[in-house]
């Protein structure tokens, strides 16, 4: 009878003991609703290399403006300046880059030496960054503060692609010999890492040194917080000052003043894979295009946070709009009995993914538009990694697909190039048409950048000419920002949030 | 003295085997996990890039690069060997993903969950405490027991964790805001997942308490002590001592579990738990991490198997070795009449729910009509794709209630077979009763591919666990009763004690546990769906109704209680129609 309140008091007694496993932010100031004005920001992704540019984690390094690039993206989708002030195209495949006097965080000076540095790490990693799989540089330091860069072959996008995230310059010390990239202490932004904890945590401080000058906010906090309803509720609770991508199931319980809308250059469309089974027939193709209407979807699954698609390119891409090229000479539409005579009544997969919550949603009305058109329908909603392989592999007849339109490079071209050139990596749709490869190659040569928008709306109408892919609505980002934060910054691109303005009223 | 000795010379080859079967079953379970990998057909090479960079391409040259940095061409057994070889130095390996090394991160996360789980446990002995308090009072004044069929026990088991944390995290969280809404930061961190957790736990364990202790009060020795003039306080504790050693196994797949398998709570209050991490470290194929987790998780199992061991013999004393324990009366409760009448009150809610669903269309979309309050239109409201929610209630039931029924009914008898198999299979019932479902539902799927029937397949694979800890321990106790060692000394043979004896012990009460946990299985079976498990959407099924409605918990909690509410019934039902049916046996 002894034992067992002995055993229970055991157990109990070990509460206090684990309690010491609790993950506390390093002396956590802010524990007192942000009365120290550091920002709090809840971020989505946790960190998945330790925040190493060349991973996932390299849009974090540039949302909380602790690395940058030799460029940046400007508003209006050039490059501007950033650790170069200035820079010049010596010829076709060479470019000169005029640095900035500025500070690593580490107290060392930006030098073209640690410039070079920096790019010759990115070109050598094992799993190279996406920006630079298309194009081979070679960085030469001039002398102190002047860098040239020569690629392979002519890249009339290389200032804005050295405005990527992955390409960030950092201190020599932040490169180990084992290939690890950290970016603790070793950026040049205006906030500079102090801790990480895990996948959990990060504080970061104003980096007093900054070129631009001093930040407003003395430091950030910032929190991984995955799943989006935890997200609104921590700013809801007041836990958090700012928290990104609020799921639409969620924007509408935030305070007013609270939810702040960013056209996002992500679009949803409906793949169809041109290669075999029942999309291989370009009526059935053009059957499925008529059938589907996106619009269905921006007040229902979307909550409003959409608009419907017009094209591959939403309301994110300034330019599209007004360049727009009128789809002609599309196949026609079989009709309903056509369909039916057509499939013999097979049911097409329609894949879709989990990771995003409204894509299964989305699949559902497509469904039973699909249905209304004559098509028999089964879906396949799994994890993204459980049937990426598959997708690749043409094992679906369609597939329900978030993407990303402007990439890393902020060019519009390397999305159209993975995605519908013959030869093109993520090429789900398993199209091959000359004439969207003609239209992707003479986009990609161009040097000037309206004419180039004109050959990349031009490759976008050849795209959709095609039915190969049926776009269904522009996505939008919902980001909750606190009515006593300021500053912070609305980037459709996501590539930042936080910078030298944020600040806690 | 004899007696003794020979007892003591049974026991050591007794201890020989459950050993060997725990690192049989253990080995076994990491080999599996190990091949993962190299099961799925799934490059593990695309999955790695993938959790490192989303928009990565996975060109041949990049894929080629990761398998070479991460030697994926060795093979599955070179990878064991290194990892095993590490071990003993304490250095699991440095994770594919982030190439850090692994057990700093798995160590903290194994602290988080457990301190976690303790928290659940504190939960859940309060409220089995609760639950059977009222029970333990009259039995102990040899006052007829109250015989109810258990239903309040059976609608607080029946509640879905998933939704009770998020109902915890938006009223404590965020409307009050007493406690903080997510995160790991503190004592006032765990209150609330500890809740979620320990609620529905403790009402399964006290439920198991409360339905075990009238036949405990009906032991010859209570009418003793009770003319004794003992107090009723020390009659409950004795009459305690044998139930909870009934029930002490439970402990494992119920709370215990919760180390690895909180993965919806954790999520929900954003906890860098032990679940979280297997997961992730599961879908990027990412084996260092995984390898070492389930380890953990084995060990964790053992351990507690262990130390619950140990204590139902504390609690029995030598009375288990000796063959003292005394006999319950089997069947003593009478359920009362409001039994019958909850019974067919619940029936009948269900019929009518099938019947009017049945009548509806459950997957006609209208985009005009979301997320609308119930109406005569649509009596349960619509869902956020405006379909009729009664409809999808009505037409799931069936699958639901069947493929659950189906699913617990092989669990039963696979936990039965081997409860009674002894020893040998104790090591498998702790390795397997801490291991996640969905790691499971991961192996399944890398062996047979994703289909309707593997994520039934995965939830028997661990769902038999406390089945047949429990059969284990019962059967151990009635063994050790005198009147099955008279009968033995009478000649009796293995299969007259397994029918007259054994079995009359062991089923009533593991009945009674499978249909606490029918619930459980209907939303285990739900949760696989994202591995393709099961049936594919749009096709209704309650588990999924609650998944796909969760986020609309606060905006339109209408989405959410029909489903939650006909769990609760279907639950309460299968309780007090067993209550029933048990009288009339």
């Amino acid at each position: 009878m002894r034992s067992t309140p002995f055993g229970f008091a055991a157990a109990l007694a070990l509460i206090p003991l684990l309690a010491g496993c609790f993950v506390s932010g390093s002396g956590d100031p802010n524990e007192q609703g942000g009365s120290t004005g550091r920002v709090r920001v809840a971020l989505a992704v946790p960190p998945a290399q330790a925040l190493s540019p060349y991973s996932n984690d390299a849009t974090v390094l540039s949302k909380l403006s602790v690395a940058e690039g030799l460029t940046a993206l400007g508003a209006d989708g050039a490059a501007a300046p950033a650790l170069a002030k200035s820079w010049t195209r010596k010829d076709t495949t060479t470019w000169v880059f005029e640095l900035r006097q500025a500070k690593f965080h580490d107290g060392t000076e930006v030098t073209a030496e640690a410039v070079v540095n920096a790019l010759d790490h990115a070109g050598a990693a094992k799993a190279k960054p996406r920006v630079l799989s298309d194009v081979t540089l070679t960085a030469r330091a001039e002398d102190a503060d002047t860098v040239t860069i020569g690629t392979k072959t002519a890249d009339p996008v290389l200032p804005l692609r050295l405005a990527s995230p992955a390409l960030g310059i950092l201190a020599a010390k932040a490169y180990a010999p084992d290939g690890s990239v950290s970016p603790v202490g070793a950026g040049t932004g205006a906030f500079r890492i102090t801790g990480l904890t895990g996948k959990t945590k990060a504080t970061l401080d104003r980096f007093d040194d900054y070129w631009g000058g001093k930040a407003k906010a003395p430091g950030i906090d910032v929190t991984w917080i995955a799943d989006g309803t935890a997200r609104a509720n921590g700013l809801r609770a007041g836990e958090v000052d700012v928290a990104e991508w609020i799921p639409t199931s969620q924007a509408k319980l935030l305070d007013a003043g609270t939810p702040h809308e960013v056209p996002s250059v992500r679009t949803d469309s409906l793949v169809l894979n041109t290669a075999g089974g029942v999309f291989a027939d370009e009526s059935l193709r053009a059957a499925a295009r008529a059938a589907v209407d996106g619009s269905a979807l921006v007040d229902s699954v979307f909550g409003g946070y959409a608009d419907a698609a017009r094209g591959l390119f939403g309301p994110a891409v300034p330019w599209a709009a007004d360049k727009r090229v009128e789809v002609t000479g599309r196949a026609t539409a079989a009709t309903a009995d056509q369909v039916r005579s057509k499939t013999g009544g097979t049911p097409l997969r329609l894949a879709t993914y989990t990771n995003r919550a409204e894509l299964p949603e989305i699949a559902t009305v497509v469904q039973q538009q699909l249905e209304e058109a004559g098509f028999a329908v089964r879906q396949d909603v799994r994890e993204y990694t459980q049937m990426e392989a598959d997708l690749l592999a043409g094992s679906y007849d369609a597939l329900v697909f978030s993407r990303v339109t402007l990439l890393d490079t902020g060019d519009a071209v390397a999305y159209l190039a993975s995605d519908f050139a013959g030869n093109g990596v993520y090429n789900i749709a398993r199209v091959k048409d000359s004439s969207i490869d003609q239209a992707i190659a003479s986009a990609a040569a161009e040097d000037d950048p309206t004419r180039r928008q004109q050959k990349i709306m031009l490759a976008e109408a050849a795209v959709l000419r095609t039915d190969a892919v049926v776009p269904l609505v522009h996505e939008k980002v919902v980001q909750g920002i606190g009515t006593n934060v300021e500053g912070v910054r609305l980037d459709p691109r996501e590539r930042s949030l936080i910078d030298l303005d944020t600040r806690l009223r | 003295m004899t007696s003794t000795k020979s007892a003591g010379a049974a026991a050591r080859p007794h201890r020989w085997a459950a050993g060997a079967g725990r690192v049989v079953a253990g080995t076994t379970l990491l080999t599996a996990v190990t091949l993962l990998p190299w099961l799925s057909g799934t490059d593990p090479a695309l999955t790695v890039l993938r959790a490192r960079s989303a928009d990565q391409d996975p060109t041949p040259a990049q894929l080629a690069a990761v398998r070479e940095q991460l030697g994926l061409d060795e093979g599955p057994f070179t990878h064991l060997a290194r990892w095993l070889g590490g071990l003993p130095r304490g250095d699991a390996g440095t994770s594919w993903v982030s190439g850090e090394p692994v057990l700093p991160q798995v160590a903290s996360a194994f602290a988080v969950s457990t301190t976690l789980m303790l928290g659940a446990l504190v939960v859940t002995l309060v409220v089995a405490a609760l639950v059977s308090a009222r029970t333990l009072r009259l039995g102990s004044r040899q006052e007829p027991p109250p015989g109810r069929p258990g239903t309040g026990a059976a609608f607080l088991a029946a509640l879905p964790k998933f939704l009770l944390a998020a109902l915890l995290a938006t009223v404590f969280g965020v409307w009050l805001g007493w406690f903080p809404s997510s995160g790991w930061a503190g004592p006032a961190s765990m209150v609330l997942p500890a809740l979620a957790l320990g609620v529905p736990s403790g009402a399964m364990i006290g439920g198991l308490v409360d339905q075990s202790l009238p036949a405990a009060f009906t032991e010859p020795w209570v009418r003793t002590w009770h003319a004794c003039g003992f107090r009723p306080g020390r009659i409950a504790l004795r009459a305690l001592r044998g139930t909870v050693a009934g029930v002490l196994p439970q402990f494992l797949p119920t709370v215990v579990a919760l180390v690895g398998g909180a993965v919806a709570v954790e999520k929900v209050f954003n906890i860098p738990g032990l679940g979280r991490l297997a997961l992730d470290a599961a879908i990027a194929q990412d084996l260092p991490p995984l390898q070492t987790a389930t380890l953990a998780l084995a060990l964790l199992g053992v351990a507690a198997g262990l130390l619950v061991q140990a204590l139902r013999h504390a609690l029995l004393g030598p009375a288990l070795r000796d063959g003292g324990l005394a006999a319950p009366r089997r069947s003593a409760v009478r359920p009362p009449r409001s039994t019958r009448w909850v019974a067919g009150l619940c029936a009948l809610t269900l019929l009518a729910l099938v019947v009017a669903g049945s009548l509806r269309d459950p997957l006609h979309v209208d985009t005009a009509a979301r997320l609308l309050p119930p109406s005569a239109a649509h009596p349960l409201g619509t869902d956020a794709l405006g379909r009729d929610l009664l409809a999808r209630l009505g037409h799931g039931a069936l699958r639901t209630a069947s493929l659950a029924l189906a699913v617990t009914a092989v669990s039963v008898v696979a936990g039965l077979l081997l409860g009674l198999a002894g020893r040998v299979a104790a090591g498998l019932t702790e390795v397997m009763s801490t291991l996640p479902a969905v790691l499971v539902g991961l192996l399944t799927t890398a062996v047979a591919g994703p289909s309707v029937w593997g994520a039934a397949a995965a939830v028997c694979l661990v769902g038999w666990t406390p089945y047949a800890a429990q059969t284990a321990a019962l059967s151990e106790q009635e063994r050790a009763s005198g009147h099955v060692l008279a009968s033995i000394s009478c000649g009796a043979g293995p299969t007259h004690l397994l029918r007259r004896h054994l079995l009359p012990a062991v089923l009533p009460a593991v009945l009674r546990n499978a249909l606490l946990r029918l619930p459980t299985a209907v939303l285990v079976l739900a949760s696989l769906g994202f591995l393709g498990l099961g049936e594919q959407p749009p096709t209704p099924e309650w588990g999924r109704l609650l998944a796909e409605n969760q986020p609309y918990l606060e905006l339109a909690p209408w989405t959410v209680l029909g489903s939650a509410g006909a769990l609760v019934l279907l639950s309460v039902l299968a309780m007090s129609g067993a209550a029933l049916g048990r009288r009339k046996a």
